[in-house]
């Protein structure tokens, strides 16, 4: 039992992280329609910020946190502004292909930035940590867990609560429609992109805790779109579950399966997992079924 | 379009790929030069050429798959690995001549891809995106995993061998991957004039209208995974005899991305389209790989090695300067081109 907790907790703190990066997945899918590969990259550039505001230019955390959130915020209103604003009323794939070359086009420059070292910012933000039955569980990844879940709790408050977050559903229906009602739809898809920014900044920052920044800090992006697919593309709930089911399973395989076929298992779970999926719901848990017309 | 005064008098002429005497002696012309091209051509040509080949063949199953049949495949690399490893054993373990080896591997890959296309039945789009890196991934880990495909050491299969002659240097195997590039070319050609690739368009325009028209769906999709990664196993099969040495590092993610470029740049749905795509990207990677150490030493501090960085950054820039000024790609172009030149001095 214990060790099941061992590996189950540490599982939930990563799988709050996946869900973040999920939420931002999500969030893009919900009002525009697009499938964004590029935010494995926003995650990234968000941990290179928060590295930078810490380390080289060793700020306190209260001015590193809003530098890094924005950077972020121009950066997602710039990928935004030059990439798909041209796209718009174009196929969703090429959309989809543009995020793709988005991807590659800052990977470049995250590896240009990095030149093949790897930057950590984890020792210099230890507050400790502290056992509950006999798991040490590290302050910081407690605290980032809660801001998981807060952050969960505003977006959906924001989207039933607010005009702009109706204007963004609205937006996510029929864009001719709501633009019809006086919603200006290059606006939410500028906004969008920038709440999807902050929100992966935000993950990355977490991810930058728990694993170095360096080269592969991009790829959990695709993470992040597995698990938006597991829990449905369109539903925020969904990414959250989702999220934490991957965390823990990743945990649980690494600690259960991997001393029978020799390691490496936890890498391909997910993505065996989504195939799994894909094949048995290909809508995911709480994904919205769409039904087509010639 | 064709100029006014060209008619067709047979059916024969009408489907001809080569139309008119400028057309066989440019076929020809190519064709010497291509084959005489070892005896004065440098050899880092002669790779560069070697490599190129390759990699038409696979962006040529990419484009049966992708651009014709409209199911984007992030999966090409791996299939790509399966015929490498599957060419590497039947040789080196098994201990089969590499003539038959050859298609075999494509037939295994093939095969193997119905398996990755077997998604295809209840997903599409980019769902169908996601699940072939997923299926990218799982093939890796296996080569990696398991103890035939020599784990993280890798193969060394032997280079190709024909009645004691040994095709064991770039230039020597040159002959055997242009020629198999040739072939593959003439059947890619073909497979899209005919029945199946007619079906493959209606399924890429509109898979529901596609179905009521009387296509079998699943049917010709998995046809189209299937000969995509037959393309795929063949090519992976001449570059581990090339190299002589397979490893699974040979055969990334960024490698199925690349070809998934050279696709938008060249132009979805064309035969030419491939050879531009392949051709441009390659020539800019060269480009930057030669530019690189010279910015390096200028600007000391983008780094020692920026080369590999600076071609990943360029390639998602001119990746996103095609979609949004040219997203039809360069066989667009081709196209304009060709047809202003047929009408000259008209401009309609």
């Amino acid at each position: 039992m214990k060790e099941f907790l061992q590996l189950t907790i540490p599982g939930l703190m990563v799988g709050s992280l996946y869900a973040l990066v999920a939420a931002a997945v999500v969030l893009v899918y919900k009002s525009t329609r697009v499938v964004s590969l590029a935010h494995g990259q926003l995650l990234a550039f968000g941990a290179l910020f928060f590295w930078m505001g810490i380390v080289p230019f060793n700020l306190p955390l209260v001015l590193a946190i809003p530098m890094a959130l924005a950077c972020s915020i121009w950066m997602g209103w710039l990928v935004e502004r030059i990439t798909l604003r041209p796209l718009i009323g174009q196929p969703l794939i090429s959309a989809f292909l543009m995020t793709f070359a988005i991807f590659m086009a800052l990977d470049g420059i995250f590896q240009l930035i990095l030149k093949g070292e790897s930057k950590t910012y984890a020792t210099r933000l230890s507050l400790g940590e502290f056992e509950i039955i006999g798991i040490p569980i590290r302050v910081v990844q407690l605290i980032s867990f809660g801001v998981v879940l807060l952050v969960f709790l505003s977006l959906a408050l924001f989207f039933r609560f607010t005009k702009t977050g109706l204007g963004m559903r609205a937006t996510a229906e029929d864009h001719q429609l709501s633009q019809s009602t006086g919603i200006n739809v290059r606006t939410i898809f500028s906004l969008i992109w920038i709440f999807s920014a902050i929100v992966a900044a935000i993950a990355g920052m977490g991810t930058g805790y728990v694993m170095d920044i360096h080269f592969p800090l991009p790829y959990i992006g695709i993470k992040g779109l597995i698990v938006a697919l597991f829990g449905g593309l369109d539903s925020l709930p969904g990414a959250l579950l989702a999220g934490l089911i991957l965390g823990v399973l990743e945990n649980l395989i690494a600690g259960y399966l991997d001393p029978l076929v020799g390691g490496g298992l936890k890498d391909v779970a997910a993505y065996a997992l989504l195939l799994i999926i894909l094949l048995v719901k290909p809508y995911g848990l709480f994904g919205l079924k769409r039904i087509e017309r010639v | 379009m064709r100029p006014c005064g060209t008619f067709d008098e047979r059916y024969s002429q009408d489907m001809a790929i080569l139309r008119i005497k400028r057309h066989w002696a440019a076929l020809i012309g190519a064709l010497l030069f291509l084959y005489t091209f070892p005896l004065y051509g440098s050899y880092y040509f002669i790779s560069l050429l070697n490599s190129l080949s390759i990699t038409i063949i696979i962006v040529l199953g990419l484009q049966l798959v992708s651009g014709y049949c409209g199911q984007i495949s992030f999966g090409q690399a791996a299939f790509m690995a399966v015929g490498a490893y599957t060419s590497a054993i039947l040789t080196g373990t098994m201990g089969l001549s590499f003539f038959l080896a050859l298609p075999l591997s494509g037939i295994i890959a093939g095969l193997i891809g119905l398996g990755g296309g077997a998604p295809s039945l209840r997903i599409k789009g980019f769902y169908l995106a996601m699940a072939t890196i997923a299926i990218h991934f799982v093939v890796m880990w296996l080569i990696l995993h398991l103890q035939i495909t020599g784990t993280t050491q890798g193969l060394h299969p032997p280079p190709p061998r024909i009645a004691g002659f040994e095709f064991d240097s770039d230039e020597k195997i040159y002959y055997i991957i242009i020629t198999v590039m040739l072939l593959m070319t003439y059947g890619a050609r073909n497979i899209v004039r005919t029945r199946v690739g007619r079906a493959f368009v209606a399924i890429r325009d509109n898979d529901l209208a596609a179905e009521v028209m009387g296509i079998e769906l699943y049917r010709y999709k998995l046809l189209a995974f299937f000969i995509s990664c037959f393309y795929a196993g063949i090519a992976g099969s001449l570059w581990a005899h090339w190299i002589q040495m397979v490893h699974p590092e040979q055969f990334t993610l960024l490698h199925a991305l690349n070809y998934i470029g050279m696709l938008i740049v060249g132009g979805g749905g064309s035969i030419p389209g491939v050879f531009f795509g392949v051709l441009f990207l390659r020539l800019l990677d060269e480009g930057v790989m030669l530019i690189a150490p010279m910015l390096a030493s200028v600007f000391p501090w983008i780094g020692i090695h920026p080369a590999a960085s600076m071609s990943v950054s360029v390639f998602g820039i001119v990746l996103i300067l095609f979609l949004i000024f040219e997203p039809r790609g360069l066989a667009h172009r081709w196209e304009i081109f060709k047809a202003s030149y047929r009408l000259y001095p008209f401009s309609h």
